[in-house]
């Protein structure tokens, strides 16, 4: 092959490369955004109500289940919800994510022991949350919690699980 | 080390080997901007791939969630809008391409010996391509969407015996309804898809076993000219695929994918129209009316086909030159002609907005005709029984008001022998059935 040849050649390469990355870069950015954006958006819970604070009893952690409308992109469900609220002396709430932080477990409340317990590896959390014993890297998550006339208002989110910080999911 | 690397794993892949075959294959005569079509169509179908995997991640395929599952997409989702234009367009686009792609290969003999299969292929991708096309449009379950396919798959209704059944296997029932949509989506999505993909690989790979036909006279050209695929035809082809790229989207930017209302089974005011690729077969439909029926709907499409299949075993001369063919030329020129003029046609075809169907009058008569039962022996677009005579046309038949008026009132008295029973229904009620009758065209 001549030098223009080689030239010619290596131009024709050049132009095919540059046309691909083209393509490839002006496709791959809006395709990524599409596909992984909507998931990613954060979405600030909404205060629901976790029906009448009447029944509650001060210092008796109380399951309570409820709905809460979720909105998933297109769709929006009424999804079931519980939590563990619990009556403090100063008529103030607290309300605890239904989720071991350890891996995700469901944990319920030993009125005689007064513990928590979570039945899969066995951590124990105090009334007010605090690890006792157990794998779990930190205290039970609470959740917005407060009353208002006469009903529980609760802004239900999931946790990440596993993690010493506590951080919304 | 990375040379090592790659050296170890070619000794076992060998793909430089397959490279080398490939990119050195010869194009006799040299490379063509006639030949970027095929490529062009490689590019578009995975573009196709790609943004209908991704908008496949927020689509749902029911009746109640489809429409607001593409409103989101094209509303919400950030770049949404241009996803699902890519997706919409590049539908055009690939008709487009892949009908100047059998054109170009037709004047250029290119199916000739040894070439037949690939040509038999192509035919059967263009059908695949129309597959996608035809089950695409239904999924917005927007009102375009619904009424196309339901006017679509009637089509499939008039074939004759198995015509019924046929339209329920197409439709998943007897009406558009959950079965549809997830039927459609199965087959656009998977069937599909599997389906082109095979038959372009073989498609590709058969033209990769023949070596490409290249300008007819190349063997007597002196000096006797050939380039390699690579890089001189792929060159071409990619500065083409750029071109179409842009064009592609630039259109999904500037114009992008309509959504009409959500698809209302009940709405007589809306003027089905299907893409404009289908605009030929549309217009036949108009031309082809009452018996003739048959003929536009199943029998010249399938000639079609069929003479699309046959070419390369019809014509067998080894002779590739278009000025040597003029027959050859001048019966493809009226295929073509035919089906842009029919499209025109199906273009500029008025819409018939249909007052008479919404009047009060006819919306009564429809409701007497249900109420009365009549649809136990009369059908109306393939509802109802065959005792009595098919009234989806009847209008078409019987334009004569006082003709339908004094039927219902006597029977007998205008068709003797029939076993249509006298109608105890008011003047007005008549007037209403009568009307609704007319509408019925």
């Amino acid at each position: 092959m001549s030098d223009q040849d080689v030239s010619r050649r290596n131009f024709m390469i050049r132009t095919i490369i540059g046309i691909g990355a083209f393509i490839g870069a002006a496709i791959s950015v809006p395709l990524a955004g599409f596909g992984i954006l909507p998931v990613l958006r954060k979405k600030e819970p909404d205060w629901t109500d976790a029906g009448t604070a009447g029944d509650l009893m001060t210092d008796e952690p109380q399951e309570r289940r409820f709905f809460q409308t979720v909105k998933n992109g297109w769709q929006e469900e009424r999804v079931e919800r519980t939590v563990w609220l619990v009556k403090k002396a100063d008529g103030g709430i607290t309300a605890f994510s239904p989720n071991c932080p350890h891996l995700g477990c469901g944990y319920r409340w030993f009125s005689q022991e007064r513990q928590f317990k979570c039945p899969c590896h066995a951590s124990l959390f105090a009334i007010d949350g605090k690890v006792i014993s157990g794998p779990a890297p930190r205290a039970l998550d609470t959740l917005s919690a407060k009353i208002e006339s006469g009903k529980v208002l609760v802004k239900f989110e999931i946790f990440q699980v596993g993690t010493t910080k506590k951080a919304a999911a | 080390m990375v040379k090592g690397l790659l050296d170890w794993i070619d000794e076992r892949f060998k793909i430089r080997d397959l490279w080398n075959d490939f990119a050195d294959r010869p194009i006799p005569g040299g490379s063509s901007w006639f030949y970027v079509l095929g490529a062009s169509l490689i590019f578009i179908f995975s573009l196709q791939m790609v943004t209908g995997i991704l908008l496949a991640m927020y689509y749902a395929p029911t009746p109640d969630h489809a429409y607001a599952s593409v409103k989101f997409i094209e509303e919400v989702a950030p770049f949404g809008s241009f996803v699902r234009g890519l997706h919409h367009w590049g539908a055009s686009f690939m008709m487009v391409l892949v009908g100047l792609h059998m054109v170009r290969v037709f004047v250029f003999g290119a199916y000739k010996k040894p070439r037949e299969i690939i040509w038999v292929l192509g035919v059967g991708l263009i059908a695949i391509v129309g597959g996608f096309a035809f089950t695409g449009y239904l999924l917005p379950w927007d009102q375009k969407a619904y009424w196309a396919t339901v006017v679509g798959t009637n089509v499939a209704g008039t074939v004759p015996v198995v015509g019924g059944v046929l339209l329920r296997i197409v439709r998943g029932g007897t009406e558009l309804g959950a079965f549809s949509l997830s039927r459609f989506f199965a087959i656009h999505t998977y069937i599909l898809p599997w389906s082109l993909a095979l038959l372009a690989g073989l498609h590709v790979f058969l033209l990769e076993r023949a070596g490409a036909g290249g300008i007819w006279n190349a063997a007597d050209r002196v000096p006797y000219k050939a380039e390699p695929l690579f890089p001189n035809q792929l060159f071409k082809d990619t500065v083409f695929i750029g071109m179409v790229f842009i064009a592609l989207a630039s259109m999904a930017v500037l114009f992008p994918a309509p959504l009409e209302p959500q698809a209302d089974p009940t709405d007589s005011t809306y003027n089905p129209r299907p893409e404009w690729y289908f605009y030929f077969v549309f217009q036949m439909l108009k031309i082809f009316e009452g018996k003739l029926e048959l003929l536009g709907t199943v029998i010249l499409p399938n000639l079609g086909v069929a003479a699309l299949l046959l070419i390369p075993f019809i014509d067998r001369s080894p002779e590739r030159d278009p000025a040597k063919r003029k027959l050859m030329m001048a019966a493809g020129a009226l295929f073509v002609a035919t089906v842009i003029g029919l499209t025109i046609a199906g273009a500029r075809a008025p819409i018939v907005n249909a007052p008479a169907v919404t009047s009060p009058s006819v919306l009564a008569g429809r409701a007497i005709y249900a109420r009365n039962g009549c649809s136990a022996c009369h059908g109306i677009f393939g509802k109802g029984g065959k005792i009595g005579p098919e009234l989806t046309h009847v209008a078409a038949r019987r334009p004569d008001a006082a003709w339908h008026l004094k039927h219902f009132r006597n029977p007998q008295a205008i068709v003797p022998g029939s076993i249509m029973p006298k109608l105890d229904l008011s003047d007005r009620e008549l007037q209403e059935l009568t009307d609704y009758m007319l509408s019925l065209k």
